[in-house]
């Protein structure tokens, strides 16, 4: 029997699945990893801890679940975030620890970058927006701050191809990553000179380039023998989070979304053509090299409703935070839609789609003298929520989405399902298996085996768990509340402004 | 609650307990100069506040304590008022001499205390790690000391054994109130990452779970679930990931020899290290290092 490896490297964690050929999971285990915060707006981890976590986990996986079943492994495919950047030097050995997606130091550079003509070619050029996030303007900042790693850096590698490097001896991105690096020209599928020039390097500084499909090598030996796999294992370079998610929550055609909601959040849709946005809100991420993955991400999403059950949350008893937050959760289903007229603005992270300010900070609006705890509960969600759609609703100037696919810990949460249904006004799925990601990457490398004959078949074959319809008297109620807080959350551009920098003082 | 002092040189009720060296409470009433001027001693002081507010510094950090709040400063720590005198309040206080007390966390009472050797190690790792000299709201740690004193004065039958329980019970006490003061069972990833850069800091240290879970105030099982929950990993996998990591790290860059990463990483000897390496990278250290040159 045969079965498939999928490896998720996320924000916190890798985690490893095992599917067998009908793609039924049949074992999973994770690992997680810290981020290092060093200084403000630092967000750093140990490449050498992900790649050991990595392996760890792998092989306590095959040892406890496959090998003893007799499942030969067909193929490992690996998925990861998107934006992290790693500097080696010329023996392959890390300069300092991974940047991560959500390290802020680069936020001059972006915002010099966004304002310029430049940045508007470059966004256009690459799909990826100008913020501090992008590898592009990571590495721009290395040129002007530290010089020296700068200088000393033989490549420039995101957190999957230092992984893969170790695995098998070859440095490669996937278009798919290489997309989100803000490097890449996604009409032309080559790096863009532009984007060189402004970071300051020439090509040979980044890996190769792979078709999702491909693989940058086997697997060495010693990592053969150590982990019981056979030589003719296919190390499959695979793709990004995001792109998989999409793929594993079954969307494929135009008139569907999927909202992921976990920490952070974001609204994707699947397309044949890039969404040009004038206003540079969205990305436009490639899935193959002919289908896009466009949409906007939003930094406020669970880890909100976290905050709020730590500060507020009662844990007298001895509750930890999960029971915490269902006891939260089940004060805020005895309020009304609406919170009976409290408004909560998300923006404790600053805020990217659709806003794109880093300054944005959060609010409770329209507090009066009735209002309790739970209204404040009720809201929070609300807020979260809001924020989302307000993703959605700007892609719907470009596309009609007649349904969502939902995943990730906080969407699927079944309150705020049924509210994302009602506040979208739309039918909205949950999907079987949990893990998007995962099974986006079990689906890549069963059309790649010939198992599905395209991507758009394997989509299909997403087994959706249940599907929620929107409550048209609620939607309503949310209906008129929103226009309060999409007027609200760009009203208040220069107060926002001005609180962050009493706050860094 | 009445003055008393109890002092090692002068107190017969002190006789048989050697490392019992002041035991008192006192009502300062008025403000002599120079009375609480910089000290360093090799024992380990208590003091829990009655009345009044005192001003201190405690290892080069100021507090201010309250009624309810108990100080304790280990050997070697040094305390002084912000102005060199004891304000006007009430406190209680003891000190007590310990055999042993070094900077690798070693701590060893006497053969009174009934803890432990691994026991009063990882209190002394917990009041060393957690860096909280002030406890707030400790009201059990007085009614403590007025039992030792009690039966210090009272000498019913089996006092020589009670004392010495109730200090160790003192100690448990400071130690558990210091975790819990520190880790908020609300955020167990926050308490995680404070565990986590305690471990990278002292790699070379031989962690045991009991220490680790006690220096996040968790019991064992319950640590080790959470643990679990969180990482993926047992506390101890958790750890050998951790030293295999920063030992690639040390492979890498070509300067120590393979024995003495393995003993800066926490591995007991080199060919333990070189055993779980290549179980889990297939390769030894020495290979790994060569195939990176």
């Amino acid at each position: 029997m045969e079965c498939i490896i999928t490896i998720e490297l996320g924000t916190n964690a890798v985690r490893v699945f095992a599917f067998d050929i009908q793609g039924n999971v049949i074992g999973s285990m994770k690992g997680s990893y810290p981020t290092f915060h060093s200084e403000p707006d630092y967000s750093e981890q140990d490449p050498e801890q992900i790649f050991i976590t990595m392996l760890y986990v792998l092989k306590n996986l095959l040892t406890e679940k496959i090998h003893p079943r007799k499942y030969q492994v067909h193929a490992i495919c690996f998925t990861a975030s998107m934006h992290s950047l790693l500097a080696i030097d010329d023996h392959g050995v890390p300069l300092g620890n991974m940047i991560t997606w959500g390290d802020n130091r680069a936020k001059n550079e972006a915002q010099q970058l966004k304002g310029s003509a430049m940045g508007e070619t470059l966004y256009h050029a690459t799909g990826t927006p100008i913020h501090p996030m992008s590898p592009l303007v990571k590495i721009a900042w290395l040129k002007q701050n530290d010089s020296q790693r700068f200088a000393r850096s033989a490549k420039f590698l995101s957190m999957k191809t230092y992984i893969l490097q170790q695995l098998t001896g070859e440095y490669a991105i996937d278009y798919s990553l290489a997309s989100a690096t803000g490097l890449l020209n996604i009409h032309t599928l080559k790096w863009e000179s532009n984007a060189l020039d402004f970071a300051g390097i020439t090509a040979d500084r980044l890996p190769g380039l792979l078709s999702v499909f491909n693989s940058p090598g086997k697997l060495r030996k010693e990592y053969q023998t150590s982990l019981g796999v056979s030589p003719n294992t296919k190390i499959m370079i695979g793709s990004s989070d995001g792109c998989m998610a999409t793929l594993g929550a079954g969307v494929w055609h135009e008139d569907k979304a999927t909202v992921t909601i976990e920490d952070s959040g974001a609204v994707r849709v699947v397309g044949k053509q890039v969404l040009r946005d004038e206003k540079q809100r969205f990305f436009n991420y490639l899935l193959t090299e002919n289908c896009y993955v466009s949409g906007g991400p939003t930094n406020n999403g669970g880890v909100i409703f976290d905050w709020f059950a730590k500060q507020f949350g009662d844990f007298s008893g001895l509750f930890d935070i999960e029971r915490t937050m269902e006891n939260l959760i089940q004060e805020a289903s005895n309020v009304t839609a609406g919170s009976e007229g409290l408004l909560f603005l998300p923006y404790l992270l600053g805020e990217r789609a659709p806003l794109w300010n880093a300054n944005a900070r959060g609010s409770y609006f329209g507090l009066n003298i009735t209002h309790e705890r739970k209204h404040f509960i009720r809201a929070t969600i609300e807020g979260i929520l809001y924020e989302v759609y307000s993703i959605g609703k700007m892609l719907q100037e470009y596309r009609t989405i007649d349904s969502l696919s939902l995943n990730g810990s906080f969407a699927t949460i079944p309150f705020c399902t049924q509210l994302i249904a009602d506040i979208f006004n739309k039918p909205v799925s949950t999907v079987a298996n949990a893990n998007s990601a995962g099974l986006g990457a079990f689906l890549l490398c069963a059309t790649d085996m010939g198992i599905y004959s395209n991507l758009e078949t394997a989509a299909k074959s997403v087994v959706i768990r249940e599907t929620i319809n929107p409550r048209k008297q609620d939607h309503a109620i949310y209906a008129r509340y929103f226009q309060i807080f999409e007027r609200l959350s760009v009203k208040l551009k220069e107060e926002f402004e001005d609180i962050t920098n009493l706050q860094h003082l | 609650m009445n003055q008393f002092r109890l002092h090692h040189a002068q107190s017969k009720e002190l006789e048989s307990f050697p490392h019992i060296l002041e035991l008192a409470l006192r009502k300062n009433t008025s403000i002599q100069l120079n009375s609480l001027s910089n000290s360093i001693t090799e024992t380990i002081r208590v003091y829990y506040i009655l009345e009044g507010k005192f001003e201190w510094v405690i290892n080069d950090r100021v507090y201010i304590l309250y009624p309810g709040d108990l100080a304790i400063i280990l050997p070697g720590q040094s305390l002084r008022g912000t102005q060199d005198f004891m304000d006007v309040g009430t406190l209680a206080w003891i000190h007590i001499q310990v055999e042993r007390f070094d900077a690798q966390r070693k701590m060893i009472l006497g053969r009174w205390s009934g803890l432990s050797e691994n026991e009063s190690q990882t209190i002394a790792t917990i009041l060393q790690l957690n860096k909280t000299n002030v406890l707030v709201n400790l009201k059990d740690a007085i009614t403590l000391v007025q039992s030792i004193k009690q039966e210090l004065v009272q000498q019913q039958i089996g006092y020589g054994t009670r004392v010495n329980h109730l200090i160790d019970e003192l100690l448990i006490l400071i130690a558990r109130q210091s975790t819990h003061q520190t880790n908020l069972r609300r955020d167990f990833p926050q308490t995680f990452m404070k565990l986590e850069q305690a471990l990278r800091q002292s790699l070379s240290h031989p962690w045991t779970v009991e220490e680790m879970a006690a220096l996040v105030g968790l019991g064992t099982t319950a640590f080790s679930e959470r643990v679990k929950g969180f990482t993926g990993f047992s506390p101890l996998n958790y750890l050998i990931n951790i030293r295999i990591s920063e030992a690639i790290k040390l492979l890498r860059r070509q300067q120590l020899s393979v024995t003495d990463i393995a003993l800066e990483t926490g591995f007991y000897s080199s060919q333990h290290f070189s055993t779980t390496f290549k179980k889990l990278t297939g390769y030894t250290p020495g290979e790994f290092r060569k195939r990176n040159n």
